[in-house]
């Protein structure tokens, strides 16, 4: 049976083809790195749990998405019911992070009136040698959308549950704000199972958990 | 997530992996690179997923593989050789059969198409061997030309990432991924309006596992206009139609499927994307794959249609079924990690054979969806040729090889017998000999019988939703409307 959960958060992994979308969500979810994953035609999903503070856990939903544009037709309809995104770029890969200004466009466009938090992420970061995009600039581009940024590495599993747990954490934050909301007809975020736990944003300092890989 | 791997035992099976064929030798000129003796098979079909096996080897691989249940299927070595005869005699024959005696065909492609002769078999069932001699060295033209860039980024891309665990496709830069390579770069130089789609990648491997290049990319051609017109195109329109077609049919199969998926309002593009646009073989153990794909380059995308809703029947289809996947997200989960069971060769055939699903009901959901199509999206943006039923629509739609030798005539006799000025001697009324033609030899026949007729012989072939014309009128080599 399913573990107990406070929230479910629906997230959209985004970018152009082979930046790594999908082996940064397998090794998150499954835990492991396939050196060869088929190009993910349409929509894929996965699902993980991740505690924000002990006893709190928070449901994943995470939907993978074809990088190449001709799928676009079929992906932005799971924008918008996507609280939260990752949006990636292959740091050795200069055009995947070129494009990274067309990816927020397209998503702007089709996740009105909601909005999705962004995080940029760098991926591949093991092949630095092989880099395109020094960190400095992708940190400047974040900052200009407002998103954070970090580099991850499914290969060597760097940063890979920091860029997720890290992007939770600032959900729930919103949620808890109440900056963002539960809606009806909104997948983005739902209300988990929570016996015997109140809620309380006085809740203990977070836990300093932050797995570092 | 765990339970998404399930289903790797029977994916792992060999692709061919049935006695050495003596038939092979004799009966396949076209054959090249690809064997028909295929140990290991597509075994990575779903390996990058798997995981487990990555990075240990093809060895590795294959051990685990071998000792499988599936061999209790195999063919009997008496029966097989007694299928490659028919086969052989079929193929030798071929434009006669095709008129009189289709639903024979039809029948031994619901058996199973001897491996040995498979891909020849599914090059004459799709038309793509018509082509090819109708287009004779355009492959090498379009192969010697260098591409465009943007296209062959994205292709080269993908080359590494096509059933990684098959012999062909294994080492990098190898025969096989050099041959994909030029397979898909020579279809964007074809169709430059069309380009390339991820999804064609895993079709033309599987193509190339069974003939060469060249051939490959007519039978890719033939797929992408005549059997699954509009999937690959800009827009994807035309699958998001089949989708909302699939899940209309679904709710006659399986109420209850449909019901639930309704409810949970999982839209079909989620499940089925990846089920049609790569014709299943991405999804299904490898040995379903070619018994699917036998019946499909008969039958055409009915096949598609009845696989996906046999799953989605069989999993979804009772309230006992549906008490472990209740949410959404569960449906889901399940819809991808498919019981082995349901997609069992035998089972899963047996299924699709006996499902009511015709042509004629795809075609008249084809227009109900289309017009909602077109009131909530408008025209649609990439028009598409219409499609063709399967082999019996496509040698009626596609001239027979004379016309690679003579000119087109304008205007085409309707009914009686063929106009063929020197075919008086054939004592077939409604077959015409092809014109003493160095292409004489076995399929080279002429095919050209009046559409009218087969009709009768026929009737259920034709419920296209275009007029009847579209059927057996010649194709002027671009049918793009």
């Amino acid at each position: 049976m399913e573990a107990i959960w406070l929230y479910q958060f629906r997230l959209i992994v985004i970018g152009d083809s082979t930046v790594g979308k999908s082996c940064l969500i397998r090794r998150f979810t499954e835990g492991r790195f396939a050196q060869i994953s088929d190009p993910t035609v349409g929509v894929d999903f996965f699902s993980r749990l991740v505690e924000i503070e002990p006893g709190k856990r928070i449901k994943l939903q995470i939907w993978d998405t074809a990088g190449q544009e001709r799928f676009r037709s079929i992906t932005r309809a799971y924008y918008r019911n996507s609280v939260g995104g990752l949006l990636l770029f292959d740091i050795t890969n200069r055009r995947s992070f070129q494009n990274v200004h067309e990816w927020l466009e397209e998503t702007k466009v089709h996740v009105q009136p909601y909005q999705i938090v962004f995080v940029l992420v760098g991926h591949k970061c093991d092949l630095d040698t092989q880099r395109q995009v020094t960190r400095h600039e992708a940190e400047k581009l974040a900052a200009a959308y407002g998103m954070k940024y970090i580099e991850t590495s499914a290969r060597d599993a760097i940063n890979v549950e920091k860029a997720f747990t890290d992007l939770t954490r600032d959900i729930y934050e919103l949620v808890k704000r109440g900056e963002i909301s539960i809606q009806e007809g909104w997948e983005g975020v739902k209300s988990g199972f929570v016996p015997n736990v109140v809620h309380s944003s006085e809740e203990v300092v977070k836990s300093d958990r932050r797995c570092l890989c | 997530s765990a339970t998404r791997n399930a289903a790797a035992g029977p994916r792992s099976v060999p692709a061919a992996g049935r006695p050495s064929l003596s038939a092979a030798g004799k009966c396949s000129p076209l054959r090249g690179a690809a064997g028909a003796l295929r140990i290991g098979g597509a075994a990575g079909a779903r390996q990058g997923r798997v995981g487990s096996a990555v990075g240990t080897g093809l060895a590795a691989a294959l051990t685990r593989l071998i000792p499988s249940p599936r061999r209790l299927e195999e063919v009997p070595l008496e029966v097989l050789r007694q299928r490659e005869s028919k086969w052989l005699d079929m193929l030798n024959n071929w434009d006669k059969w095709m008129a009189k005696k289709h639903k024979k065909i039809r029948l031994r492609c619901q058996k199973g198409i001897p491996p040995s002769l498979r891909g020849r078999a599914w090059q004459y069932l799709s038309g793509s061997k018509v082509k090819l001699e109708q287009n004779i060295g355009k492959f090498d033209e379009l192969d010697l030309l260098p591409g465009e860039p943007k296209w062959l980024d994205v292709i080269e891309r993908d080359l590494h990432r096509q059933f990684p665990f098959h012999e062909m496709f294994v080492s990098r830069g190898g025969h096989g991924q050099q041959d994909l390579f030029r397979v898909l770069k020579a279809y964007t130089l074809y169709r430059p309006e069309e380009g390339y789609c991820q999804a064609q990648a895993p079709i033309a491997a599987v193509l190339l596992m069974h003939m060469p290049a060249e051939q490959a990319f007519w039978c890719l051609v033939q797929i992408c206009e005549k059997y699954l017109p509009g999937y690959y195109s800009e827009k994807l329109e035309a699958i998001q139609l089949d989708g909302q077609i699939l899940f209309s049919l679904l709710h006659k199969v399986s109420p209850v499927a449909y019901k639930h998926l309704s409810k949970q309002k999982i839209d079909p593009i989620l499940y089925m994307t990846e089920w049609f646009m790569c014709a299943f073989s991405r999804t299904l153990p490898w040995s379903s794959v070619l018994r699917v794909w036998d019946m499909f380059f008969c039958e055409g995308v009915k096949i598609i249609f009845r696989v996906g809703l046999v799953l989605l029947k069989h999993t979804l289809g009772s309230s006992d079924k549906l008490k472990s996947c209740q949410g959404q997200y569960e449906t889901m989960e399940r819809l991808r990690a498919l019981s082995p069971k349901i997609m069992q060769e035998t089972f899963l055939v047996q299924e699709v054979i006996e499902l009511p699903v015709t042509e004629r009901q795809i075609e008249r959901e084809h227009l109900i969806q289309l017009k909602k199509w077109r009131e909530t999206h408008g025209e649609l943006q990439c028009k598409s040729p219409p499609r063709l039923h399967g082999a019996k629509a496509i040698s009626e739609a596609e001239p027979p090889t004379r016309k690679a030798l003579e000119p087109v005539p304008s205007i085409i006799v309707p009914a009686g017998p063929a106009p063929v000025p020197k075919a008086r001697k054939s004592k077939e009324k409604n077959r015409e000999k092809s014109l003493g033609s160095p292409a004489n030899g076995p399929g080279a026949e002429g095919n050209g019988a009046p559409g009218a007729a087969r009709e009768l012989l026929h009737p259920q072939v034709s419920p296209h939703h275009q007029s009847k014309e579209s059927l057996c009128s010649r194709e002027s080599e671009d049918t793009y409307l």
